[in-house]
């Protein structure tokens, strides 16, 4: 099911928050009505938990992670990263960076097995992300844009491109990432998916804007259309049993 | 860091579905089909599609900003430029980001309108980048309502004693001569430039001025071709004393100095010594802001400075009016080479060489008497036996000065002094000799002033030596190659290719004129300079017929015919504009 959203009548709520399977973090807001939002969805699974870095609430775009850590640029001061490591569970690793590309939401997506990561970043940075989150790491381009965390938003079920990405380098990532991939957009058309949609492998959120034809399209590739939640692990075994054949077959 | 590159264009794009309607399309930078955009973007939001134009009715100009008219054609491409000017929303914003500027015209064209619907109608394309990266183009039509509004030079023209500076320009001798060159001096530099209106007089004329500084750029260029001495005045009309500010009326009187082209001089002794100690006796051969002499015997030149003849004025012993002037016929002519003459100026070789003793008779006597006279003339080289010319009989004239009379009656002074040869009909003594004439001037739009309205038995004898006067004056353009070169004359209906009909051997004549120094875009029909009167704008006359359009082509901008006017559309649906290439900014070439 993926909810609307909206931060302070902007769109764009990946700015503003980022999500994993094991922890949500949302910026820091006049009213608590964004914030509210994933609480209502999400409190009963993982900590949903308020955020800053470097005292800015744009959360989302400086931040990254998955189930197992989550990687802050250099600028966060050390109260900010107290509080993460306080507030995220034991198991999530909570890592500064020193990384000349401090907005890490654009340079890097992920989900919990691979990241592709912008082609400018340090080897130091390429190492710690691939320690910390545990996953291997590409550098990529993904539709001609460097900034492939903006352009891309993939899971462990699936993931979106750039509309203009070719069909040839679709079926490149798709059997490099191991998970279904489809070209679409966000809010009424938009092309900066990092931006417009927040995503786990059993939730999404999407700014305001966005057409019920771009949520239908959301919903199928992210397995997000299922009802009850076990039916839904059960559907995500399958697919993480099932994977490689799958997309064997479907290439 | 780069932020946005140029994709990859190699590579088949996927197809994505519309955002809107779910239908499957290439991507664009909207992601929307084509009809989905078209049926949300209004491309024309923010652009006004009826403006006010307001056109004077008295000069057909056409208020432009802040007070300023133009004057333009229907259809014409300074009309379009003031309509585009009018529609709001289409310029960008400047300062504030703000507005919904962002709109490339694309395209303008002229909607036919019925003449007197006071309408005039534009289609306008425009295109609009209604998200970021798509452009969309829409056609739709703006309407202008013309009214009528006086400018504020016809204002002045129709309010009674409007003028602020009065330039009274006068000459006191007996004839027009100096004015009808002044005349065309003023045509051809457009130097009656915002006068209110302009009157003759007796003996000279007036210039009414709307402002101060119109009127000193008038007498500036007045100091330019004429000696001349200014006196100015003012009147009070009213004063504000609070604000420290009075209205006055000016009034500049210029005096022209009497001497004119042809008149003969008989200088005083000091003034002849200063100017290089020429004879006293000389003729004026041109003038400007210097006076040009020239010694008829001799040929030597000499210029008499403006400040020079103020200092000490003196009159002319003959004025050069055709009730002075004898016509002469020349029998034979011999050339004179003068001297070299180390104490005196020289006489320049060209004028030298053009001098010749010349043996003439006056044209009365011929077939009554065989009195023959020999003189030297600076005229000679122009002569051939037979040639009529005319000049100063000084056996029979009186003589105003008591000096220059004394050493006539004792012979000192030559029997007669050429002032010029005739040409054409004139020298053959026909009477339509004027209206054969194959050149002719403009005239100035002049009232007569009151003084001149007065009898009616004055009038036309005012009337008949106007006549004389003008006569005079086109002599002595016709005898006079630099002159001519200082106004316009245009061709007149007689002047004809291959019209050479006398000239076989003149070669030496390089005063006659030709007719290659004629302008031929004289408007014979309209009235005498009236498009020139406020401005320098030239209207077109009414009565000349345009074709729908014609204009317009001209001017390479579209025209919706009469027919086609009709299915015009107030609006056309906006549709997407293909060829914006990704990544690069809308309207960055601007």
């Amino acid at each position: 099911m993926a909810t609307r959203a909206s931060f302070e009548n902007t769109n764009e709520i990946g700015v503003f928050a980022s999500l994993t399977n094991s922890y949500c973090l949302t910026g820091i807001n006049r009213s608590e009505n964004f914030y509210s939002v994933f609480e209502s969805q999400l409190s009963q699974h993982i900590p949903v938990i308020h955020a800053t870095v470097a005292g800015c609430r744009f959360v989302g775009r400086t931040t990254v992670g998955n189930r197992r850590g989550l990687l802050v640029p250099s600028t966060a001061t050390d109260v900010e990263l107290a509080h993460l490591r306080n507030s995220l569970p034991d198991s999530v690793v909570v890592q500064r960076i020193e990384e000349r590309l401090s907005a890490l939401g654009n340079v890097v997506a992920c989900n919990d097995h691979v990241a592709l990561v912008h082609p400018d970043v340090d080897r130091e940075t390429e190492d710690v992300i691939g320690d910390v989150l545990g996953v291997e790491v590409f550098r990529q381009i993904v539709g001609g844009q460097a900034l492939v965390g903006s352009y891309c938003k993939f899971t462990n079920m699936g993931g979106m491109v750039h509309p203009r990405t070719t069909v040839e380098d679709i079926e490149e990532l798709s059997s490099l990432l191991q998970v279904p991939l489809v070209a679409g957009t966000v809010n009424r058309g938009s092309d900066v998916l990092g931006g417009g949609l927040i995503v786990n492998d059993w939730s999404a959120f999407v700014g305001l804007d966005t057409t019920s034809t771009e949520i239908s399209v959301i919903e199928n590739i992210f397995r997000l259309s299922g009802g009850q939640g076990n039916q839904m692990g059960q559907q995500s075994n399958i697919v993480t049993n099932m994977r490689s054949s799958l997309i064997d077959q479907l290439s | 860091m780069e932020v946005a590159q140029h994709p990859t264009t190699t590579g088949t794009l996927p197809t994505i579905l519309c955002c809107q309607c779910a239908t499957p399309i290439t991507p664009n930078p909207s992601n929307t089909c084509p009809s989905c955009l078209a049926s949300t973007a209004d491309v024309t939001r923010g652009i006004s599609t009826e403006a006010t134009l307001h056109q004077c009715r008295g000069c057909q100009r056409w208020h432009c900003e802040a007070g300023k008219w133009i004057g333009c054609d229907l259809e014409s491409r300074e009309l379009m430029t003031l309509c585009l000017n009018n529609v709001s929303g289409l310029k960008q914003k400047r300062k504030d980001g703000s507005g919904g500027g962002r709109v490339r015209l694309v395209d303008a064209a002229w909607v036919w309108t019925e003449p007197h619907s006071m309408r005039l109608k534009i289609r306008l394309t425009i295109q609009r980048e209604v998200v970021t990266g798509t452009i969309l183009q829409q056609s739709f039509l703006v309407i202008f309502i013309v009214r009528n509004q006086q400018c504020i030079e016809c204002q002045a023209a129709f309010r009674q004693g409007s003028w602020k500076s009065l330039v009274q320009v006068r000459q006191r001798v007996g004839h027009k001569r100096t004015f009808l060159y002044l005349e065309q001096l003023i045509l051809k530099h457009g130097a009656h430039r915002g006068c209110l209106s302009i009157e003759t007089f007796r003996d000279g004329m007036d210039f009414y001025f709307p402002d101060k500084g119109k009127a000193a750029r008038f007498i500036s260029f007045l100091e330019d071709v004429v000696p001349m001495k200014v006196k100015s005045s003012k009147k009070l009309i009213g004063t504000d004393d609070k604000s420290n500010v009075s209205n006055y009326k000016y009034t500049n009187l210029v005096e022209i100095c009497t001497l004119c082209k042809d008149d003969l001089l008989f200088l005083p002794k000091k003034l002849a010594r200063t100017i290089g100690n020429i004879s006293r006796l000389v003729l004026v051969k041109n003038i400007s802001n210097v006076i040009q002499v020239i010694d008829p015997l001799t040929g030597q030149t000499a210029n008499i400075e403006s400040d020079a003849y103020w200092r000490e004025t003196f009159r002319p012993i003959i004025t050069a009016a055709r009730t002075r002037l004898t016509r002469f016929v020349v029998l034979g002519k011999e050339p004179v080479f003068l001297e070299r003459n180390h104490s005196k100026k020289a006489v320049g070789k060209k004028q030298r060489s053009k001098l010749a003793s010349v043996t003439a008779a006056r044209e009365c006597d011929l077939g009554l008497n065989d009195s023959q006279m020999e003189e030297r003339s600076h005229l000679g080289y122009l002569m051939k036996s037979g040639d009529v010319c005319v000049g100063y009989d000084l056996t029979e004239a009186q003589l105003v000065d008591d000096e220059a009379e004394e050493l006539r009656t004792s012979g000192k002074l030559p029997d007669f002094v050429f002032v010029r040869k005739l040409y054409g009909g004139v020298a053959s003594g026909e009477s339509d000799a004027a209206k054969k004439r194959m050149f002719k001037l403009q005239r100035l739009d002049v009232k007569k002033g009151e003084e001149e309205s007065g009898r009616k038995k004055k009038k036309d004898k005012d009337a008949d030596m106007e006549n004389v006067d003008e006569e005079d004056f086109m002599q002595e353009l016709e005898a006079d190659k630099e002159m001519r070169t200082r106004v316009n004359i245009y061709k007149s209906g007689v002047a004809k290719g291959g019209d050479n009909d006398e000239d076989d051997n003149d070669d030496d004549d390089d005063q006659k004129i030709t007719l290659d120094e004629l302008l031929d875009n004289l408007v014979l029909d309209s009235k005498p300079d009236d498009a020139d009167m406020g401005d320098d704008e030239e209207i077109e006359g009414q009565a000349v017929f345009i074709t729908d359009g014609e204009r317009a082509a001209k001017d390479n901008i579209g025209y919706v015919g009469r027919e086609d006017a009709l299915h015009v559309a107030s609006k056309d649906t906006a549709v997407p504009v293909a060829g914006n290439s990704w990544g690069k900014k809308f309207m960055d070439d601007l």
